[in-house]
Formats: C-alpha cells, structure tokens, sequence
C-alpha cells in the first residue's frame, strides 16, 4: 500500500531512537492528549467565570429539565414522561420524542458520583459535560487520526479540535445540547468503522455498531453516520476494493446497528421505513448480491465470470434502487423529510417550510463563518485532502467522502458546520503532520522531536499492512531544502498555529460564550452591566402566577418558560407540531379581539413578548415577526397575509408609515403598549431606529402584568371573559345621546341634585309629586 | 328610618342577613308611602331596607372596600345627580362586584338613568318620551294614552324570572327601552305590543320613533357574566301601591278586564329574581374516576373508561337543594370538544356520565356550562390530562409477530445442534486434510 510511502522514511532514521524509549513516545501522547483534553476544558470556562454556572440557550434547557426530571423519578418514568406542561393543550410524550443520550450519560454521571458519596447537582454535571466530552472528542479524533495516517497526526487533529472555535461554540460550559456529546460519538463510530474495515473484524464491528447506538441516542446527526457508511462501501464497490473484510464489517454493522437503533423510541421503525435510511439497506443487498456473485467466480475462477460479476453487479444495483423507489411510491417507505429536502435544495425551506427557514442556524453559511470558525485550518485541509486522495486506500476513501459531504452540508446550513469541524481538524492535523515531517526529517539530532511523529509506527501492527512500498516519491522532491529555508518554514508554521490558538481563544470567549439568558453590556469606560431580564421575568412568572398558568409566546422561549418558570406552555422549540405554532403566530399576527378569540380557545392566561426596543437588542419578537406571519399565513392563507405587513414600498416598518396591519396587530401592541423609555424623544425604538407609528393606544383585552427593568420581557395577563361582565353599549352605538354633564359635586359639598326638588316652605304644605 | 337604622346596624354584625341588606334610593320620603306593598313584601321576606333620598351629602356603597349593600334599588327618577360617594361609576362597579340593581325610572327620568341602562346594555329613551299605545290604555288613563295595558302574554317565558302564573293584564306608565339584538345577556322581560310606540305624548310625532311595536321593551334586565342581576323597569308606577292595586280594563280591543292588576305578583317575582333568591345554581361536589375504581385520578390513559359526577344544588326558599333538570350536558374538550353528551340524572341532584376517554393523547377538560334564562351560569371545568400507554401497557405477543418468534426458535435450535455438528466435523477434517 501506498499509504505508508511517507511514514517509512520517517521511522528508519528514528528507529534507534524509538526502540530505546519504548515508553517515551507513548508518554509524550498521553500528555500532549491530556494537555489539549485539559486545554478544551479550560477555554470553555468562559461562560461560568464571566457570568455562572447557569445553562445557556433554548434547548439546553428543555435538556436540563428532562434529565432533571429522570434523575428523580427514574429511568423508566422518563421514559413514558407525558408532560402536560409542554404544547398545552397536546401534551408531549417526552420519552417518546427526545434523543436520550445525553439527559442518561448525565444521569449515569450523577449516579456513579452519588454511589461514591460525591454529592454534586445534576445542574453542575449539565453544565460541564459539553466541556468534559471535549476531551473524549479530542482522544477519539486522535485515534480515527493515527488510524489514517499516523501517531503524529492524531495529535495535531486532538489538540486543534479540543480548541477550535467550530466546535467550541456548540460546547462551552453551559451549553447542554445533544451536539455536546455527539461530535464525541461520530468520531467514535468512524475511528471504529475504520478499525474493522481495516480488520474485518466482527469484534471491531460490533463495536462500531455499539457506538453508533450511542449516537443514535444522543443526537439526530446520526443520520449522516448511517449514510457516510454505506456511501464509503459503495465507492469502495465501484473502486473494486470489495473484501471479504468489507463485507463482514458492513454486514454485521449494519445489522446490528439497524436493531439497536430501533430501540430508541423516537427513532422506532424509521430505519426501515423513510428514506434517509434507505441508503443503508441498499447497499446492504448489493454487498450481499456482489457477495454472492464473488462466491460463484470463487468457484469457478477461469472463464467470463469476470463480466458477469460486472454486469450482476450493475443489475442488482438498478434493482434495488428502483425498489426503493417504487417502495416509496406505494408509500411504504416515506419520502424526504422536508429538512433533509431542504439540504438538497436550498430554496425549498423557504418557499414550503417557513419555520425551517426561520431558525437562524438553517441558513446558509456566510463564507466569513467559515474563516471565523476554523481559521487556519480551512486553509490548510485540503492538503491534508490532497495527500489522502493521493496515497489512497480503503480508509483515506472514507475521510476523502468525509470531507467532501461535510463541506457540502456546512455550506448550506450554519449548524451543519458542526459535522464539518472534526473532518477539517483531521485533515489538517494530517497536512500539518506532513509538512512538519518534510522540514524535521533530515534533522535526526539536533532538533528534539517534540511533536511525536517518530511514535506512529507502533500501531502498525494493526494487520494489515503486510508490504510496505518502498517508493520515496515525496522525500525525493523535498531533499534540497537548506537549512534556513527549513527554520524559516518552520518559524512560520509555529507562528500560524500560535494565531490559531490565539484565535481559537478569542473566538470562543467572545463569540461563543454568552449564555444569552444573562446580557451584558458595556459602557464607554468599559464598565460591564448585566442584563438579567429574563430570569427576571420568568423568575417573576414562577411565584406571582397559578400553578397551572398557561402562557403564550414565541416558540423560541418554551423551553425557558418550562425550565425557569415552571410554567405551561403553548408551543416550544420542540417544533413539532406546525399548525400549532401557526395559530400563536395568527394571534400574535391578529388585531386584540381576534387575537383574543384565538387566545381563549387556547385557555391562555398569559401572554410574554420580548421587546429589545429600549436597550437596542436585536433578536426580540417584532424582529421575528415576520416569521410568525409567514408560519401562520401558511397554515391560515385566508385570514393573514404577508404583504400586510409591509409598507406599499415593501419595507418592514414600525414607524408612522408602517401599514395599518402591523400598526394594530398584537405583537406590535404588546410590545408598544405604554413604551417612553429609550432615550430622547421618549418612546423611540433603539433596535429599529424608528419612533413607533402607533402610539398611546389601550388595551382592551389584556392588561399589563410585568414589564423587565429594561423592557426586555413584557408580560401581559388575558382578562377572562367575566371581566367583560356588562355589556356597556359604547358611545359611538348609543341612540340616544345623552349630555355629559359636569358634575357639580366638590370635595366639601357632596350634596346631589335632583329635579324639581320639592323646597320647604315654611307653613305650606308640601305637595305630592307622584 | 330608624328602625331600619338599628336593624341595619345589628344587621352589620351578622353575616347570615348580608345578603339582605338593600339600599333604597328615592326622590323623596313619600315614596316610602306610595310603594309600601312593594317594600312591605321586602321586608316581609327579610330584606332590610335603608331609605335614603338620593341626593343626600352622605350616600355610600361601600366602606373601606366593602359593600355595605348587596341589593340596590333606585326609585328616584327627577335624581339629575347623586349625592355622597355615589354616581354611574361606583353603581357599574356595584354590578360588577356583584351587587345586584333593581331601577325603576319614568317619563321624566334624567341622563344618570340613560348612562346606567347603557353600562347595562340597554338605553333608555330621550327625556319626557314615554310609551304610548292609543289601542291598549286603561280606563283611567288621563288621556295621553300612556298609562297602557300590557298582556301577560308579553312576557318573557322564563318562570324562573317571572313566575309561572301570571294571568292578569299589567299596567304601565312610563318610558321605553331599547335592546341591542345582538347582545345575547340582556333579556326583555316584558315587551310593548305592536300597536305601541315611544315618545313624547304632549309633542307631534315628527321623527320615527326610537321604539316601536314590540321591539319598545318596557322592563329589561341583564344578568351580568358575574352573576349580578340589574332589573330595569322603564316605570316606577308599575311597582306603585296605586298599580298593584287599580282594576284594569282596557278600552278598545278585546276589551281585557280584571279586577286587579297583575303588577303585584310580578313586581314580586322580579325582585325575588333580581335579588336571588330564586334561580341560583351552584356545583357541590365534582368527582370523576375511571370505571371501577374510587380513588379520583388527575391522569387518565387513552380509552379509558372514566366516570364523571357532578352534584347540582339551586337555591330554594333560602336553602340550597338539588337541582332537577333533565339537560345538562358534559363536554370532555381540548380545544374543540371531543365528547358532548347529556349526563344522566340521578337521585339527589347528581348527574353522572361514563364515557370512553377517546384515543387521543392531551390535555382535556371536562367541562359543564349550564347557561338556561332565568338560572345563574353554572360553569365548570376540570382539568386532566390523558397519556398514551406506557410501555409496559402495549400487547406483548401479538399475533402477526409468531413467524418472526418460530423463525427466531428455531434458528436457535438450529445454532445449537448446529454446534454439535460443528465440533464433531472440525476434529474429522484436519486428519482427512493433513493426511
């Protein structure tokens, strides 16, 4: 193979070396793994030293609560949780409808912890598993790197994931989310997938089977495992590198990791019946096919079995793809879900599923995004890309697809940028490898081998490299470099990675760790002011409503209500029930007596808008709201319509030309009722720069309940339908007019008036008036 | 007066006679006079009635925020204002408290009148109009045809409100009220005939009318969400000793004749009404369980069985006993009723329903609202919620999967003596090969 054409060079003059610290080079990986172990740990700290150990977000609250919530009553209650308080009036089966990965590995966390009398709130275990998984992720790209390429290169693509900003910002402290423990996982499975392809070991396979269980439960990422495994089997098919080893580790993978996957009760009978998964089970009847057809050329290996192999290859492809089609016709398989389509084509989302297209990590990525989150690194992996492709083999095929998908899915959607980070950091921990290699390789002595690649020759006895070429292509081409040439690379290169990790701190501190619950804000002396309207806000929710109160807002704060304020909500980030978030947007879309019917159909007491008018933060409601029209406009066509809201122009507007719609609607009224704050003229809209077109108006059937200190969270109470207890018949639908007479009462003479008050006279009679 | 002062005092320290402390509001002391057998069925019911004039300096409703009255009547038509603490905003929130308001104005009636009917959803008319019906008047009218005989017939068919045995032909004197069709709380009691009409009896007709026929209501009343009752009598002659009284013929027509008025018995009713003592319903108990079981659960799975309860009491000569209907219906609801069914009566005012919770995993509420004319709003809803099936709960052998079981039987059957199979040829074969 021709894999091992650049290691070779490498390990014969540090041969001496190598045998006689045996131990050294395994002591140097193990410290560089825990130092960037501990480096990863360190630099998500941010979060919880500038502010607490508080969870950040949306989801990482929904998570918290959850594993809460399994820590007290168990596993199995967790299991068939029916929360009430979630999507009220629907309910949600949590058990049901949640990956469970992460709320069990806390759980499991907790327990151990507590058996060993370590008393520790499941809150703290929350907070630092993102960051405490980083590690694992940094040890496991290690191993799928040395896996591929060498020792060396594992540890270069170890420390750059434990600090890259792209995955960072999914996994500082605080940051309880699925992805937290994922990305360890999918690194996992593949430096696993890539063992037993290598072996073709059952063991090994089973193992990657066991792996990907855990990823199934952890995260809905998994679907990319279990379509980049079949896709690097079929390449490998058509590169004609099918063995009996790929056959035996697909095979047995794919089985066993099928069953397991479905005992995850949210994922259930998908693997067999929609058509994410279809790939998998297709390239399994080809391997079988192609199989088969090996077994009968074994049997008889002269004569034109080798066409036949061909062209039964091709047959039993076309028949199994056109039986997934049809399969999907007769609707036994169901089509692409809309946010897979959406993968495909990029417009779809928007044009059909507004709520995709609403989330701001489903849109495409911006190409600075890309520089931001992976720095140096998107330059240089494509060398690491280049140097695969080129010494090919069975596993350089796998990360080659890798990368190729990764790039693709991490330019359509920001959040997919997640999946792309770890393949970056492989490859260009591989390119840096290389390149270190050509500058150090002639320096036997004098420079002392800080970076290990001397190391990477103990794990070749995995198997299955039994010839080693004997080609020094590349060490030929790099023989004439001179000294100063080589320290001057190498000063270079030492600079560029002492950027990246300045960066990478950078990023991660600025960018990444704000929790998002908790604001901050700086003065011109630099002076740091928190913001802390939120839990304010739900903190006021908890202990001055009912116990059972139902509050209306914005999907984007369910899971906040639910986690801080302990209180029912109408839809949440869970989004899985679009006419249901539709008829919230209708209401919030709708003028107050519409708006008010939807609202007591809906049993709401209360109502909370975000409003960043005052101090000028961006992401409030009347920003998203054109969002909420669009969701509602699709499941209502006839009663909301986008271009409502819109100026004649087409311009989004809050000020006195917005239109009449958006001026009245009740979004606009709860965020604007009795607003004088914001600077001069009072009143005035920082995060819009506009004064507000509709100003002074009352409301009729909601009353202010609560208002933050600096009008970030407004709630508002619905009044009942007995408080409109008469029905008082208004000026304008009066018949009879009656005069508005002043009266004449004062303070001291509290006298009333009537007509034709009888006087007293004295000695008269006093006449009788009836 | 100062009786009713001393027994409004120690009325103070007795909880039991709150709700029978009514304040009366007159245009003068005469009053008192003229309407005794009006008042003197109050007191004889065990109202205590304080007579105030309506412009006196010290006029209250309420002290330190509580109600010193439950019952209002307002017999001061010529009122142009009130006196002390009292004006349209502190009666409206009298209402809206749940106070309840008898008001009885007449053709002279000032603005204060039209600004309380129209917070009540019914607008009195224009100053000096007054009802006229040149075809149904009495023999004493004194020729402006406003003193009008009205058929019981005319009245609204509730008994609850009204009572079930008014025969006699009323009399009326005084104005017009005009209701708002689509105001469904607002209930016309007694309504003109059609030959009637609105206006000022000394003027000439020159614009239409404001109400004409039937559609001239001459008592309205409202009963408020709250459960607060407003009686609003266009004439304080209708509750008058003189009404109650006078025989009534009537000079053209079917020449209606009777030796007294009905006004007596209805005036009666509608302050029994007015002040509920009848017609109040509320809820006991409520219990609901699944089928064969006691304990209450807040929890029910889907198709359950589930039995619901609810004990209905009225108020009945001052004490409160079961309700006998035959129409209350149970909705089971999560967002649109799900299950509506009339709930079975049983003995003791208990109304039960056993039903099959649907196959529909949510939050649901049972849910009564009994809204009948004349009976307060019996509203009443539990909350429950209804989960799926627990994992254990699902069949754990089904039949469709018995295939998959022998195949899985017997595979392991197989493997087994498979092994047997295996072993006993491996040693067999390296001989053969090595040899």
């Amino acid at each position: 193979m021709p894999a091992s054409s650049v290691e070779k060079p490498l390990n014969s003059p540090n041969k001496g070396l190598f045998n006689n610290t045996a131990g050294f080079s395994t002591l140097i990986t193990v410290t560089v793994l825990l130092l960037a172990w501990l480096a990863g740990f360190a630099s998500r700290l941010f979060a919880v030293i500038r502010f607490e150990s508080i969870i950040h977000e949306f989801d990482p609250w929904f998570n918290y609560r959850s594993t809460a919530y399994m820590v007290q009553h168990g596993f199995y209650n967790f299991l068939n949780w029916f929360d009430e308080r979630a999507w009220y009036p629907l309910g949600r089966i949590v058990g049901g409808t949640v990956y469970p990965g992460l709320m069990i590995t806390s759980g499991t966390i907790h327990w151990i912890l507590h058996t060993l009398n370590i008393p520790i709130h499941i809150r703290d275990i929350c907070v630092f598993l993102a960051p405490v998984f980083s590690g694992l992720t940094a040890i496991a790209t290690y191993l799928l790197t040395s896996e591929l390429w060498s020792r060396g290169a594992g540890l270069f693509a170890a420390c750059f994931i434990a600090i890259v900003p792209g995955y960072s910002s999914r996994s500082v402290a605080g940051s309880y989310d699925n992805e937290g423990i994922a990305i360890f996982a999918l690194q996992f499975t593949y430096y696993l997938w890539l063992k037993s392809v290598k072996s073709g070991s059952v063991f090994w396979s089973v193992c990657t089977a066991l792996s990907y269980f855990y990823m199934v439960s952890a995260w809905g990422g998994y679907v990319f495992i279990i379509n980049l495994i079949p896709l690097h089997v079929f390449v490998l098919l058509i590169m004609g590198r099918f063995s009996q080893r790929l056959f035996v580790s697909y095979t047995v993978f794919y089985i066993i990791g099928l069953l397991l996957s479905m005992q995850i009760p949210f994922v259930g009978f998908q693997p067999i019946r929609t058509s994410e998964h279809m790939a998998a089970s297709g390239v399994f009847a080809l391997l079988m096919a192609i199989g088969a057809l090996k077994y009968l050329h074994s049997l008889n290996p002269k004569g034109q079995w080798k066409q036949l192999l061909i062209l039964g290859g091709l047959l039993a492809a076309a028949a199994v793809f056109i039986a997934v089609v049809l399969l999907t016709y007769m609707g036994v398989i169901a089509p692409w879900s809309g946010r897979f389509y959406s993968l495909w084509d990029t417009g779809y989302a928007k044009i059909h599923i507004p709520i995709i297209a609403s989330v701001s990590e489903h849109q495409p990525t911006t190409w600075s995004s890309f520089f931001f989150d992976l720095h140096v690194l998107v330059c240089t992996f494509p060398v690491g890309l280049w140097y695969c492709i080129k010494n090919i083999n069975d596993e350089r095929v796998f990360v080659a697809l890798y990368a190729l998908s990764a790039v693709y899915f991490a330019g359509v959607m920001v959040r997919l940028m997640l999946t792309l980070t770890p393949v970056v950091c492989v490859l260009a921990g591989i390119a840096f490898s290389i390149l270190l290699d050509l500058v150090l390789r002639e320096d036997e002595l004098p420079i002392p081998q800080t970076e290990s690649e001397e190391s990477k020759s103990l794990y070749d006895k995995a198997g299955k490299l039994k010839k080693r070429a004997h080609e020094p292509t590349l060490p030929t081409d790099n023989t004439g470099l001179g000294m100063n040439v080589r320290s001057g690379i190498l000063i270079a290169f030492m600079i560029l990675l002492m950027l990246f990790s300045v960066h990478c701190t950078w990023a991660t501190s600025n960018a990444y760790s704000s929790p998002s619950i908790v604001l901050a804000s700086y003065g011109n002396d630099g002076s740091r002011k928190i913001l802390d309207d939120f839990r304010e806000a739900y903190g006021w929710l908890s202990q001055n409503t009912a116990e059972d109160a139902r509050v209306m807002s914005w999907w984007d704060y369910g899971y906040q209500i639910a986690g801080m304020g302990n209180r029912t909500t109408l839809v949440d980030n869970n989004t899985w029930n679009n006419s249901h978030i539709a008829l919230v947007g209708k209401a919030m879309a709708s003028n107050e007596s519409a708006a008010y019917e939807i609202m007591t159909m809906l049993d709401v007491d209360y109502v909370l808008v975000i409003f960043g008018g005052a101090i000028g933060y961006s992401g409030d409601d009347i920003n998203k709201f054109i969002w909420m029209v669009r969701i509602a406009e699709g499941e209502h066509p006839k009663d909301i319509h986008e271009a409502d809201y819109f100026t004649e122009r087409g311009e989004y507007r809050v000020d006195s030309e917005a239109s009449k719609t958006m001026l009245n609607c009740l979004m606009y009224k709860l965020s604007y009722y009795r607003y004088d704050s914001g600077g001069s003229p009072p009143g005035y809209d920082r995060t819009r720069g506009a004064l507000p077109g509709n100003r002074g108006f009352k409301l009729t059937y909601l009353e202010e309940a609560y208002t933050t200190e600096h009008w970030l969270v407004r709630i508002y109470r619905v009044k009942k339908p007995d408080e409109f207890n008469r029905p008082r018949i208004p000026l304008a639908k009066r018949i009879i007019s009656t005069t508005n007479a002043v009266s004449k009462k004062t303070s001291k003479r509290r006298k009333g008036l009537l007509k034709n008050k009888p006087t007293l006279v004295k000695g008269k009679k006093v006449s009788r008036l009836e | 007066m100062k009786i009713s002062l001393i027994l409004g005092i120690t009325a103070c320290f007795s909880i039991a006679l709150a709700d029978q402390e009514t304040l009366v509001l007159v245009d003068n002391l005469n009053i008192r006079d003229t309407h005794s057998q009006f008042f003197k069925s109050l007191q004889d019911r065990g109202y205590l009635l304080t007579f105030k004039l309506a412009d006196d300096a010290n006029l209250l409703l309420s002290k330190y925020g509580e109600y010193l009255y439950k019952n209002l009547i307002i017999f001061s038509p010529s009122v142009v204002e009130f006196g002390g603490q009292i004006d349209t905003e502190t009666i409206t929130k009298f209402i809206d408290d749940g106070g309840n308001v008898l008001i009885a104005g007449n053709a002279a009636a000032g603005d204060v009148y039209r600004e309380i009917a129209t917070e009540c959803g019914f607008e009195m008319d224009e100053d000096s109009a007054a009802v006229i019906d040149h075809f149904n008047y009495d023999m004493l009218d004194d020729g402006d045809h406003t003193r009008i005989v009205v058929s019981p017939k005319n009245l609204i068919n509730a008994p609850t409100i009204v009572g079930s045995h008014n025969t006699q032909p009323l009399l009326f004197e005084g104005t017009g009220l005009i209701l708002d069709k689509d105001n469904s709380l607002v209930l016309p009691i007694l309504t003109a005939d059609s030959t009637a009409y609105s206006y000022n009896p000394k003027s000439q007709v020159k614009e239409y009318p404001h109400a004409v026929g039937r559609k001239t209501v001459l008592i309205a009343a409202l009963q408020a969400r709250n459960n607060a009752r407003i009686v609003f009598s266009g004439s304080l002659f209708f509750f008058s000793d003189e009404a109650f009284n006078s025989p009534v013929s009537k000079v053209h027509g079917d020449k209606m004749k009777a030796d007294l008025s009905g006004n007596k018995a209805l005036a009666v009713h509608l302050s029994e009404w007015a002040f509920g003592e009848r017609g109040r319903l509320r809820v006991r108990r409520v219990h609901h369980h699944r089928q064969g079981e006691s304990q209450s659960s807040n929890t029910y799975t889907i198709t359950d069985t589930v039995v619901y309860r609810i004990e209905i009491e009225e108020l009945k000569n001052g004490k409160w006993q079961p309700f006998e209907a035959n129409d209350v219906q149970l909705e089971f609801v999560r967002i649109d009723p799900f299950i509506r069914t009339t709930l079975q009566k049983k003995p003791n005012g208990v109304y039960e329903a056993v039903f099959k919770v649907p196959d529909v995993w949510g939050v649901y509420q049972f849910k009564v609202d009994y809204d009948r004319v004349g009976y307060t709003r019996l509203y009443h809803t539990t909350q429950v919620s209804v989960r799926p099936l627990q994992h254990t709960q699902y069949e754990r052998f089904i039949p469709s999967a018995y295939p998959y079981y022998v195949s899985a039987f017997s595979m392991m059957i197989g493997v087994y003596l498979f092994s047997f199979v295996f072993l006993y040829y491996k040693e067999d074969t390296p001989k053969t090969k090595s040899e």
